[in-house]
């Protein structure tokens, strides 16, 4: 069955802080995928210490389709109390990628990139270059296709239908008689003989 | 604790290693987690989760359902605090249709009771089965009763025990019944005393003591390493709650500590836990004081939010307003947005993609209890199957948001 998503409206979608002021949650940023390792590391060195999340987001028509969006923040490494802490700072990295063209994995620089860049791969068909274990993590192994792209349809192809069985078939239905092969006046003179039997 | 990232070399197949499958239907796993094991004799020397057991396609399918039908599959995610989930959704589909400001005080004010109250209940569960797991079963009574009385107030205001679906884009799902508040002061004054038994049953108790204090350790450069977030990084020391941090709804009207650990182990997660409830509690009677004052709880915006069935009948603008939002929703305009809440579990964010549709583009949840899980595999390494129990535990994962 195709898909019934609708494919997003033209060029309007196709980057989203460019469609309006960004809103104003995060530092944001675009680079290229050649640039991006470079920039993440500059961002760690910068105190950004914790990788929130790693988002992907496929613009289906555009192209470069995918977009790998990292979430930081810049958190101490130490024990720190509120005041310390104050409103960290959080910064959003957006990156264009191709179809099948490889990201640099992030994994050496924040640990937890693992499984984020994993469920990437396994839902949208990311391959992040030099991770240690690429493979799915949400879907079976054995899994075909790729189910957060927008090419993939939403409900899988309609079942064949099992044979009618014998109680419903088309005949016993014009004819009137229920499943049960009782008519309707055969159960009545039932109920009536029963009630006749308890009187007695 | 190991601190070195695992890669293949580490592990080793020689001696006495083996392979063990730990669930998924293992009790102590708190749902459908599978750990491959390698075992040496009773310690762990490499510990790999496999997760995706519970995968329901819940992103994607909102990308297919209309922006305020996407807010109950949101709320299927924790199961433990369905609240919590739709607040973030709210917050983060208003910020998109820029009327986070317009949304009325009593709504914002009602938000932060649910999202405490389901705290509470969220971390009364963590805290029976904890108990259970380490061989304490009269806790679970103790604490499945206190859930009991806020599932009770969570049907009462949202029709549902699980699921409310009660806060809704721009407000809440009608206002507080009658009687609720009643219940409330009930509750209010039955925390304390069932607070001081769970303590009594659990704090001191030297059996727990001993499996809990000194495993798991996490340090603070650990955890933020591991996008550990919530209680589990405030045992390590780091006061980060994205209440403080990044306020939304009312919680800058409210007066709250962030209790705090620098120990790191299970024991200081199950302190600062604890101490978590009591500072919800104190929020909670913060709020009461102020649910007396009658007002809105929902966006005077008819586009957004449907005007109230009663008036459908007198108006004739109403009646086309229902009808339009039923059939077709409202729409939002493109752009994206990074919505984060202090979940019961850590940061709980949604990043929502719009392109002006009547469907959200795309919905990324960033699940607090994948990121936490995700440092077993660091914290596991040599220590016992039996403290991996314990970590599992102390790290309070819920796989309805873990596998989506």
């Amino acid at each position: 069955m195709p898909s019934t998503q609708q494919p997003p409206i033209a060029g309007a979608a196709i980057d989203p802080p460019s469609v309006r002021p960004a809103i104003d949650d995060a530092v944001i940023e675009r680079v290229d995928v050649q640039a991006l390792r470079a920039r993440l590391q500059a961002l760690k060195a910068d105190g950004y210490t914790m990788l929130l999340d790693i988002g992907g987001v496929d613009y289906l028509p555009r192209e470069p389709r995918f977009d790998v969006v990292y979430h930081l923040l810049k958190m101490p490494l130490k024990a720190a109390n509120v005041q310390q802490v104050g409103t960290p700072q959080r910064f959003r990295l957006l990156c264009s990628v191709r179809d099948g063209e490889p990201v640099p994995s992030v994994m050496d620089l924040w640990r937890n990139a693992d499984w984020a860049e994993r469920e990437i791969f396994d839902l949208f068909g990311i391959v992040f270059e030099n991770h240690v274990d690429l493979r799915r993590i949400q879907m079976p192994y054995d899994w075909e296709g790729y189910p957060l792209r927008k090419d993939y349809p939403v409900r899988g192809p309609a079942r064949e239908r099992s044979p009618r069985p014998a109680f419903a078939l088309k005949s016993n239905v014009q004819a009137g008689t229920p499943p049960t092969g009782r008519t309707l006046e055969a159960l009545q003179e039932q109920v009536k003989q029963a009630r006749d039997g308890e009187s007695k | 604790m190991s601190t070195t990232p695992l890669t293949p070399e580490i592990v080793s197949q020689e001696g006495n290693a083996m392979v063990l499958s730990m669930g998924p239907q293992h009790p102590s796993t708190h749902g459908v987690l599978q750990i491959m094991l390698e075992i040496e004799g009773e310690s762990v020397v490499k510990a790999e989760p496999e997760i995706g057991y519970l995968h329901t396609g819940i992103e994607k399918n909102m990308e297919n359902l209309f922006w305020s039908q996407g807010q109950t599959n949101a709320e299927r995610m924790d199961y433990l605090a369905p609240s919590s989930n739709a607040l973030c959704y709210a917050l983060a589909v208003e910020k998109l249709l820029g009327i986070t400001d317009r949304i009325p005080e009593r709504a914002q004010h009602i938000r932060v009771l649910l999202s405490e109250l389901t705290r509470i209940a969220s971390h009364c569960v963590w805290l029976g089965t904890h108990g259970i797991d380490l061989g304490a079963i009269s806790v679970f009574f103790y604490c499945f009763d206190l859930r009991e009385n806020i599932l009770d107030l969570q049907e009462a205001s949202g029709g549902a025990r699980m699921h409310p679906n009660y806060v809704r884009v721009g407000g809440l799902n009608g206002d507080l019944p009658a009687g609720y508040v009643e219940k409330l002061d009930a509750l209010i004054a039955k925390f304390p005393g069932r607070m001081r038994e769970l303590r009594g049953l659990l704090q001191a108790n030297p059996i727990f003591q001993d499996r809990t204090i000194d495993v798991g350790t996490m340090s603070a450069e650990d955890a933020v390493a591991w996008g550990v977030t919530g209680p589990a990084l405030r045992g390590s020391g780091i006061a980060y709650d994205v209440r403080k941090a990044f306020p939304y709804s009312s919680y800058d009207q409210f007066q709250f500590d962030i209790p705090t650990r620098t120990e790191g182990d299970a024991y200081a997660r199950f302190l600062v836990r604890l101490d978590e409830m009591e500072e919800s509690m104190r929020i909670i009677e913060q709020v009461r004081k102020k649910l007396d004052t009658p007002g809105h709880v929902a966006i005077d915006d008819p586009k957004i939010f449907a005007p109230p069935k009663e008036t459908i009948a007198l108006s004739m603008e109403a009646l086309i307003h229902h009808f339009k939002i039923v059939s077709e929703g409202f729409r939002v305009p493109p752009g994206d947005v990074y919505q984060a809440i202090e979940g019961p579990r850590g940061e709980l964010a949604y990043y929502i993609v719009s392109n002006g549709e009547n469907r959200p583009y795309r919905v990324r949840t960033r699940p607090p209890s994948l990121y936490n899980l995700q440092c077993l595999k660091g914290m596991a390494p040599g220590n016992l199957i039996a403290d991996l129990v314990v970590m599992i535990g102390s790290l309070d994962p819920v796989f309805g948001e873990v596998d989506r």
